[in-house]
């Protein structure tokens, strides 16, 4: 962890890329330099990381990994130009693998929304506040959630609410009142939104005997009344209005509690009737799982240590696991909702620190998103890895998604593509005739998929791959296939 | 406003901050609204919605 030392450290890169998602805040920007994530504050945002840097409560949370580490370096070691405009620079810790809200799993998003309440509570007594309330300032070690926007930290006046109240609604507690209480996966809300769901829209769910579910009343219902009714008043005004009729920091600390508690009391678990078709699709015999762990586990130790494995279809975790004794970081993408939020909350209780679960629909990655498309950054732009394992997962993609094979090889290669030599593909070829893929192929017309072979795969593969190894599975239906992409 | 507030907060969103605090919020929040109906901070252009 990166503690701020007293005497600025240089920085060693030639050019500053900027972060095209730290735009918002003008007092603060992030760049990118050799691999180093740089933050350049302007005068005034100076004086406040100089303030907040003196504070007990900022370094308790730093030294409890909170906030992403953050120490200063020297301007005068930058490239000339590229910090001209910042009075200072920050260099952070780096994140192993930036993702976003709409990738994260229900327990996720909560305990991301109850680090970013615990900051606060820290952060109020002490005279700070934030100056936002977006998920978008926490990231992931692993299983254990971080605060990453520091530059978001600034002295409170006194008498003055929350100014990020409105956008941790809008990002962190309405996406969670909408699985807990409606049943309804938030992610597709928070990927098309980037500010998130809007007071007026939750109201409209959340009409009729709905509005007494817990939290709704005040935090939708009231919210958006008052936003109508005061929809032309300008927050300078309200603000010192409020501050007149005695608004004060107290106040600030019971909402905060009220949120907490609210938040804490929000959970969703799915219907028994889930876990059950699940099973039906998990059908594998002890051999089968034996001879798969072993060979899983072969592959990546042979590897040299990946700095970043992907397994795509991560199911349980099994795979994760195994890849996270070789590796330095696994990223365990799972489609189903469900499965990833018990990955996650057996991975938190674990305090597992190098497996990062995520919910992610296979055949629609997360796009580029916000503005130009690129504010959050595309899956495949973020995820280029050494390996990839993807098993029990590609006739999902080819049958049951339709994709042609040789689309979801070259998507497949195409993370490993700053690999190199080390690059590893591990991918399970599940037969036309193992009881998986015929339960695939019943939903579909007879012969759509001619070219779904066994012999055809591996022509296929062999064309982007040196195949270093092959094992039938015992059962007879599936084969495992170790690559290395070739060029 | 402060420099420093790069967000739109919402006039509603700080507003209702009062009322979640409890009791000593409500309270906050009748003082704001019996001294916006008495005109105390009535210094808008006339026609703009209260």
């Amino acid at each position: 962890m990166l503690m701020p030392p007293s005497v600025p450290t240089a920085v060693s890169g030639r050019g500053l890329a900027a972060d095209p998602g730290s735009f918002r805040d003008p007092t603060t920007r992030v760049f990118h330099a050799d691999g180093q994530v740089l933050r350049g504050l302007d005068p005034r945002a100076a004086a406040d990381w100089r303030a907040l840097a003196a504070t007990e409560f900022f370094s308790r949370l730093l030294a409890e990994g909170k906030v992403c580490g953050t120490e200063i370096v020297d301007p005068e070691s930058v490239p000339a130009g590229t910090a001209g405009r910042w009075a200072a620079l920050l260099r952070h810790e780096r994140i192993p693998f930036v993702s976003y809200p709409y990738e994260w799993s229900f327990a996720m998003l909560r305990d991301a929304a109850l680090l970013h309440l615990e900051l606060l509570q820290a952060a109020v007594p002490a005279g700070f506040t934030t100056k936002d309330g977006s998920a978008y300032n926490l990231q992931w070690r692993g299983s254990e959630p971080v605060f990453i926007d520091v530059g978001s930290f600034e002295p409170a006046r006194e008498g003055e609410p929350w100014a990020g109240y409105r956008q941790f609604c809008q990002t962190l507690l309405y996406p969670l009142l909408v699985q807990a209480h409606l049943g309804l996966d938030f992610q597709p809300w928070l990927r098309s939104r980037i500010d998130g769901l809007e007071p007026g829209q939750m109201r409209r769910l959340f009409g009729g005997i709905r509005r007494f579910r817990t939290g709704v009343l005040t935090h939708v219902h009231l919210h958006d009344s008052l936003q109508v009714r005061y929809a032309d008043a300008g927050t300078g005004a309200v603000r010192a209005q409020l501050r007149d009729a005695g608004f004060s920091r107290d106040l600030v600390l019971a909402m905060l509690r009220g949120l907490d508690r609210l938040v804490r009391r929000l959970d969703w678990r799915p219907p028994p009737s889930h876990w059950i078709e699940y099973r039906d699709t998990c059908g594998y015999t002890p051999a089968d799982r034996a001879a798969k762990e072993r060979f899983v586990g072969a592959a990546l130790a042979e590897a040299g240590r990946p700095n970043l494995v992907l397994d795509l279809g991560a199911n349980d975790g099994t795979y994760a696991r195994i890849a996270a004794r070789h590796a330095g970081y696994v990223v365990a993408v799972e489609g189903d909702p469900a499965v990833a939020d018990q990955l996650y909350r057996r991975l938190r209780a674990e305090g597992e620190r190098r497996i990062l679960p995520l919910v992610m629909d296979l055949a629609d990655p997360s796009p580029g998103g916000g503005w130009r498309g690129v504010e959050r950054g595309s899956f495949a732009a973020r995820a280029q890895a050494d390996a990839v394992l993807a098993l029990a997962v590609l006739h999902h993609l080819a049958i049951g998604r339709n994709v042609p094979l040789p689309e979801v090889l070259d998507w497949l290669l195409g993370f490993l593509g700053a690999a190199g030599p080390v690059g590893r593909l591990v991918v399970e070829f599940v037969h036309p005739d193992d009881p998986m893929t015929v339960r695939l192929l019943a939903n579909k017309p007879a012969g759509l998929f001619p070219d779904y072979r066994r012999d055809e795969f591996e022509r296929l593969l062999g064309e982007r791959c040196r195949i270093l190894r092959r094992l039938p599975l015992p059962s007879g239906t599936r084969t495992l296939y170790l690559g290395v992409p070739r060029g | 406003m402060d420099v420093r507030a790069y967000l739109d907060a919402g006039s509603g969103s700080l507003i209702v901050q009062a009322v979640v605090g409890g009791a000593a919020g409500v309270a906050v929040a009748a003082r704001l609204y019996w001294r916006r109906l008495t005109g105390r901070f009535r210094r808008r252009p006339s026609g703009e919605r209260d």
